[in-house]
């Protein structure tokens, strides 16, 4: 879900980028390569082509669908796109820990997945 | 068996359709709310497939002014006999 | 009326609302969506009004509410495919089947109780 109050600022650069309080962006069109790269490294993550592989597929997803996708769908969206080796869960808690879909989804630009635990 | 339950009166709502599409020879439907009033002699014949699985709660006949109206073919029953009618039943659907 | 075979599952959703005027459509596709994604087996039967919601061409509203289509095709991706409408509420409606976004399979009455006795929880919507 998409939320409109304003938890905090991210500085990205030479701008600020306004989260959620969960740190989903609350203007979706903030959204940069930048400003994913930042949200990483908040939480120590350094984003590699196989994040940014996983970032585009669920950004296509929520072009498509206009929702982001529970880790199920999720799956089989990066198996579809990327081939079964990738389309696993491993892969995804490995890239993103612990909620794969809640982590990439927000690292992605989009709004928290609804259903999701 | 299944418990349908249905809370529209015939004469507003087309739900009722539904339900009875969605019945099985065995299953039961019980009206209550507005659905009470699909238990009026002017109304019933609407349920005319499903003799002797039609019921109607006392409670809201009662409410509604309606338990001496009442067709004969609708058995009536109270909160229990909806408890009983739900325990002997393997599941419930609602028709809302 | 021949009963056709339908599968049996965890959860039917039976959907009787049309796009807009009221949230049930949405709500009614979130629950379907949730039990899928926690793993249930999932089954559709769109029914009276709600056949509306399987119309090819709809969108969203004139103040941008938002549509229900581009949920209806990510149904497949949370492995909902077991899609069923109420024939005589298509006919009703006087549509035809072809006008349809998604492949749902018609039934008859002996087919739809079917269908619901063969779900273990089911929810109107």
């Amino acid at each position: 879900m998409a939320s409109t109050e304003i938890d905090r600022f991210l500085w990205v650069e030479t701008h600020r980028v306004a989260l959620d309080p969960e740190g989903y962006l609350v203007d979706l069109g903030d959204w940069t390569p930048a400003v994913a790269r930042a949200m990483a490294a908040e939480e120590g993550l350094e984003l590699t082509d196989e994040h940014w592989e996983i970032i585009t597929v669920l950004r296509d997803f929520y072009a498509r669908y206009e929702a982001s996708p529970a880790m199920r769908p999720l799956v089989k969206a990066v198996g579809q796109s990327l081939g079964s080796e990738k389309g696993r869960s491993l892969h995804l808690l490995r890239l993103f820990p612990e909620s794969p879909a809640r982590v990439a989804a927000r690292l992605a630009g989009l709004p928290k997945p609804a259903n999701c635990l | 068996m299944i418990l349908h339950i249905l809370n529209r009166s015939p004469s507003s709502s087309l739900v009722y359709r539904e339900a009875l599409a969605g019945m099985g020879p065995e299953d039961r439907l019980l009206l209550v709310e507005d659905g009470v009033q699909g238990a009026l002699p002017s109304q019933v014949r609407h349920f005319e497939g499903i003799g002797g699985r039609l019921f109607a709660l006392r409670e809201d006949l009662v409410a509604h002014g309606l338990e001496g109206h009442c067709d004969a073919s609708v058995q009536v029953v109270d909160v229990d006999g909806f408890v009983a009618l739900t325990e002997e039943a393997d599941k419930t659907v609602s028709w809302f | 009326m021949q009963t056709a075979t339908v599968p049996a599952g965890d959860v039917l959703v039976i959907l009787r609302h049309p796009p807009h005027g009221s949230s049930w459509l949405r709500e009614g596709l979130d629950a379907a969506l949730v039990a899928a994604a926690f793993g249930q087996a999932v089954s559709l039967l769109f029914q009276g009004d709600g056949v509306l919601a399987l119309l090819q061409g709809q969108g969203p509203g004139p103040l941008g509410q938002k549509g229900t289509s581009a949920t209806l095709d990510m149904l497949a991706m949370y492995d909902i495919e077991s899609l069923f409408l109420d024939a005589s509420s298509l006919t009703r409606l006087g549509i035809s089947i072809d006008s349809l976004q998604l492949p749902a399979s018609p039934l008859e009455p002996p087919s739809i109780a079917a269908l619901i006795g063969g779900h273990r929880l089911v929810l109107t919507f």
